[in-house]
């Protein structure tokens, strides 16, 4: 567009009124700068403008210099105030200076204080917190090895509440069984319950045998061994240990033999027998 | 009465840069009556256009550094932040009552925000007011005074969106004659 075509288009009056788009704007003022004519019409322009502004001027109410004075002189006040402290030292650099009032600095001041002392309070109730946590932990051990010590108890008089009970059974034999010539302090008693045909073992004394070895029971039945089982010396809390069922016997015997026992008994190492009937 | 001072308008300036609170008082005294005139215009409230004309003054006063002669005289950069800060509070307020501009229909007139009454006690004014026909006088208010787009213009003065700058065009070269008359 060349400087006639920006005066005669309606662009200038459009931007002096305001009237003009954001686009319309640019492109005027990139028309000021090229054509010195544009520029001048535009100012023409807005002169006119002003006095047609300037006709309908109206004089303001009265209280408002002082109004808009008493704003201007607080603030002046308060930035002159609050340069004063900042000024000898960052003299060397006056766009970085910065203003803080006295309120501020007692703010920042009781701000720091506040974290110092939040700092040592952290501090000390972080120790307190571990000696509460080393305290817990002990006493959740010590519940801990309490309740698994219980369970073992009851663990225990379940079992012997059981044996007591397969004792009390009036069917249940009692066969004891003292010890043999090479080991006269040996002692075991066979429990036989003569209805139901149950064997139970309980060692009353028997030394405890090596890893290799197990205890095993016989009974002698028409004077022939017959096997009942091998049993464990290691829960001595078991107090009745369930053997093989056998309907009837004339005598029981308890020979040490290898792991797993044996299929004939190994005769001088028997410990026990005893007569059933 | 102290000798009356008068500044040039570089005076003024540099005084102002200098936070000089007397080259304020001098600007407050020469062109309060102007940047009212213009908050009256577009607020047509005296209490809130009172409120509008401290604002105005408080940013001259806060913004003056940004000032930059090389780009404008001093009293149409003093009329932008004028009009910019008075049609703000009109819009906000507007916005507020739920009567955006936009959506003025074609009855536009009646609605209070948008009245135009113009201020006769300036015998130049009737002249102007006499010899511009309504609706350029109408045109010229509604973009400069209430800060419309072409396309408020257009739904305010029900006439086609493409002969609004056309006719605005018309209504400043009927003003800038009559100015040239009087």
């Amino acid at each position: 567009m060349d400087a006639s075509r920006f005066i005669s288009s309606g662009l200038i009056e459009a931007y002096v009124s305001g009237l003009a788009t954001s686009n319309e704007v640019q492109e005027l003022e990139r028309g000021m700068t090229q054509y010195p004519e544009v520029a001048a019409a535009v100012d023409d322009c807005q002169l006119d403008m002003e006095q047609y502004v300037t006709l309908q001027s109206k004089t303001p109410p009265a209280d408002l210099k002082q109004r808009i004075f008493h704003i201007i002189i607080n603030e002046e006040v308060a930035r002159e105030s609050g340069a004063l402290g900042a000024d000898a030292v960052t003299d060397e650099f006056p766009e970085t200076k910065t203003y803080v009032s006295s309120t501020w600095r007692l703010v920042a001041a009781a701000a720091i204080i506040l974290l110092l002392g939040s700092l040592f309070l952290n501090y000390f109730f972080f120790g307190q917190i571990n000696d509460y946590k080393g305290r817990y932990e002990t006493l959740l051990s010590t519940h801990n090895s309490l309740a698994s010590e219980s369970n073992l108890y009851r663990t225990r008089i379940d079992q012997m509440e059981h044996a007591i009970d397969l004792m009390k059974n009036p069917s249940m034999k009692t066969v004891k069984m003292p010890g043999t010539k090479p080991f006269p302090t040996a002692l075991a008693t066979v429990y036989w319950n003569q209805q139901s045909k149950e064997v139970f073992i309980m060692v009353n004394n028997l030394p405890e045998p090596a890893a290799d070895k197990q205890y095993q029971l016989w009974a002698i039945v028409d004077g022939k061994p017959v096997d009942m089982g091998v049993f464990e010396m290691s829960n001595p809390h078991e107090l009745l240990q369930k053997m093989k069922s056998i309907d009837n016997a004339e005598m029981f015997a308890i020979t040490l033999e290898k792991k797993g026992g044996s299929a004939v008994p190994t005769l001088d190492q028997m410990y026990v027998a005893g007569k059933a009937s | 009465m102290g000798a009356a001072v008068t500044y040039t308008e570089s005076e003024l300036v540099l005084g102002l840069k200098a936070r000089n609170e007397k080259h304020f008082g001098y600007l407050y005294d020469h062109y309060s009556p102007a940047l009212y005139g213009i908050a009256l215009k577009v607020i047509n409230d005296e209490t809130i256009a009172g409120d509008v004309l401290q604002e105005i003054f408080l940013k001259i006063w806060r913004s003056i550094e940004r000032y930059d002669s090389d780009k404008g005289r001093l009293f149409t950069w003093m009329v932008n932040i004028a009009r910019n800060t008075a049609i703000d509070t009109l819009r906000s307020k507007a916005h507020k009552m739920g009567q955006k501009a936009s959506e003025l229909g074609s009855n536009g007139f009646a609605s209070d925000q948008l009245a135009i009454h113009p201020s006769v006690d300036h015998l130049g004014l009737v002249k102007v007011v006499e010899q511009l026909s309504r609706e350029q006088r109408v045109i010229i208010d509604l973009a400069y005074y209430k800060g419309c787009t072409q396309e408020e213009i257009a739904k305010i003065l029900d006439i086609p969106l493409g002969t609004v700058k056309t006719r605005m065009r018309n209504a400043i070269i009927q003003l800038r004659n009559i100015l040239k008359q009087m």
